[in-house]
């Protein structure tokens, strides 16, 4: 019985996924938008940085591209719900709350993670630097790693910030802060994969725990949020 | 309980007019001046060490009560707990306001300059400051009391989980990039311990009144914008 009910919960979890990538397959202006706003933002630090970028410098700006391209797309997360109405819609389904944290949350890191990986080939080929496709692999897990940490607190505050008066302009303010450990750590992880020196162990670890935290305390208080 | 409102409201004022005082003798003429560790020379600077640390703790302080409102709040939707938690919101940042100002003056005459980002107390304070400024923002662009109220307290229990993992993370940059020398207060010598721990009570005092005014002033304006809905 628990067997069928946890397989129920990933359905109805994927079904709400599904629902965004069809929205998003419409009109792909969110994985437009975050793409070019990822790569602009590689251009700009660049120039910023005189096209001298050692290995740390270039994981940096990687991932802070990466950060500010998913605001973008955890803005629009609730914002074309509540435009719509289809909010309403979403809190009839008669389902677990959580469900809908948890298809918002996967929908927006499938949303980020792909806007990684397409930027990847690229970043290799504008910074002269092979090493970025050589370990596909380790690079995808940090990558998701570090991106679920930023989606998962990223979906609850969208939730919260769609409902104020400041929206988009709130969301990066209060998500920032918090996810600065994670930033920090996985710029010297990706560092470390481009250039290994030191020992990266404890940053894995570090960002490990953050996403559990962050998976389990937001599943916990995101019935609060969206309670009419 | 003996005490009315007001018999414990003067019996704070009184340990913290008081309390203020001998504590800027504790500091200033009872605790011998450290020894500066660069120098060997007397280190007056080392003074505000005492005040420093006393409202870092006093910030760390409001912020836990933040939490644990924020808690009871979502558990017992209580007014009170919300009120509670905002205001201790608003002074924390102040205190951690206070601990940006003087951390930096005492790094000066430690380390040379303003600021360090391997520091990870100092760091910290920043990150909380920032934390519990945008926590503000958020109660301030909610109009709804209710979602207002359930939107800070989701926020103050995030934020609050988040302070140890960044502790943490700032430490472990830490060792990956060179550390300057750093100032740990264990080697306190007795005198000195008394007056530091002196003024982390009087500091502590300063927040329970802050907060009970705090408080007050809440409830009665709320109060007051009820009587004006209804005249």
């Amino acid at each position: 019985m628990g067997r069928t009910a946890r397989v129920g919960f990933l359905r109805q979890v994927l079904y709400i996924v599904a629902k965004d990538f069809r929205a998003e397959l419409r009109t792909k202006e969110l994985f437009n938008s975050m793409f070019l706003f990822a790569l602009l933002a590689l251009v700009i630090f660049n120039f910023s940085f005189a096209g001298k970028m050692p290995v740390r410098i270039l994981a940096g700006a990687m991932w802070v591209s990466f950060l500010f391209a998913s605001v973008l797309g955890l803005n629009r997360s609730f914002v074309k719900e509540h435009e719509k109405g289809s909010i309403e819609g979403l809190l009839v389904i008669p389902c677990d709350r959580s469900v809908i944290y948890f298809g918002k949350l996967l929908g927006n890191l499938l949303f980020i993670f792909l806007v990684e990986i397409v930027s990847l080939p690229l970043i290799s080929v504008f910074f002269s630097r092979n090493e970025i496709l050589q370990k596909p692999l380790q690079l995808s897990g940090i990558l998701v790693l570090g991106s679920l940490a930023i989606s998962s607190v990223g979906t609850i505050l969208s939730a919260i910030t769609v409902n104020t008066r400041t929206r988009e302009l709130l969301l990066p303010i209060l998500l920032f802060p918090l996810v600065l450990p994670v930033l920090i750590g996985a710029v010297e992880v990706t560092a470390y994969i481009f250039q290994p020196k030191g020992t990266i162990s404890q940053w894995i670890r570090l960002i490990a725990i953050y996403d559990i935290i962050f998976l389990l305390v937001p599943y916990l208080l995101f019935d609060y949020v969206v309670e009419e | 309980m003996g005490l009315d409102r007001k018999t414990l409201d003067m019996v704070l004022y009184g340990i913290l007019l008081l309390g203020m005082f001998i504590s800027l003798y504790l500091i200033f003429l009872y605790a011998p001046p450290a020894v500066n560790p660069t120098n060997n020379q007397p280190w007056y600077e080392q003074k505000i060490f005492y005040v420093h640390v006393s409202s870092a703790w006093t910030g760390f302080l409001a912020f836990l009560v933040v939490a644990v409102a924020s808690i009871i709040f979502l558990k017992k939707e209580s007014h009170l707990a919300d009120v509670v938690a905002q205001v201790s919101a608003e002074i924390g940042v102040i205190f951690t306001t206070l601990t940006l100002i003087s951390g930096p003056l005492w790094a000066k005459s430690f380390w040379g300059k303003y600021w360090d980002w391997s520091e990870p107390r100092l760091v910290t304070a920043l990150i909380l400051w920032f934390l519990y400024v945008g926590y503000l923002i958020l109660r301030s662009s909610v109009g709804e009391d209710v979602r207002r109220a359930r939107f800070a307290a989701v926020f103050g229990i995030i934020a609050f989980l988040d302070v140890p993992i960044v502790f943490l993370s700032v430490r472990w940059y830490r060792a990956s990039h060179p550390p300057l020398l750093v100032f740990e207060p264990g080697g306190l010598d007795p005198q000195m311990k008394f007056a530091f721990f002196f003024t982390l009570f009087v500091f502590t005092v300063f927040y329970v009144v802050l907060l009970r005014n705090g408080i007050r002033i809440k409830l009665l304006s709320d109060k007051l914008n009820r009587l004006k809905e209804v005249i």
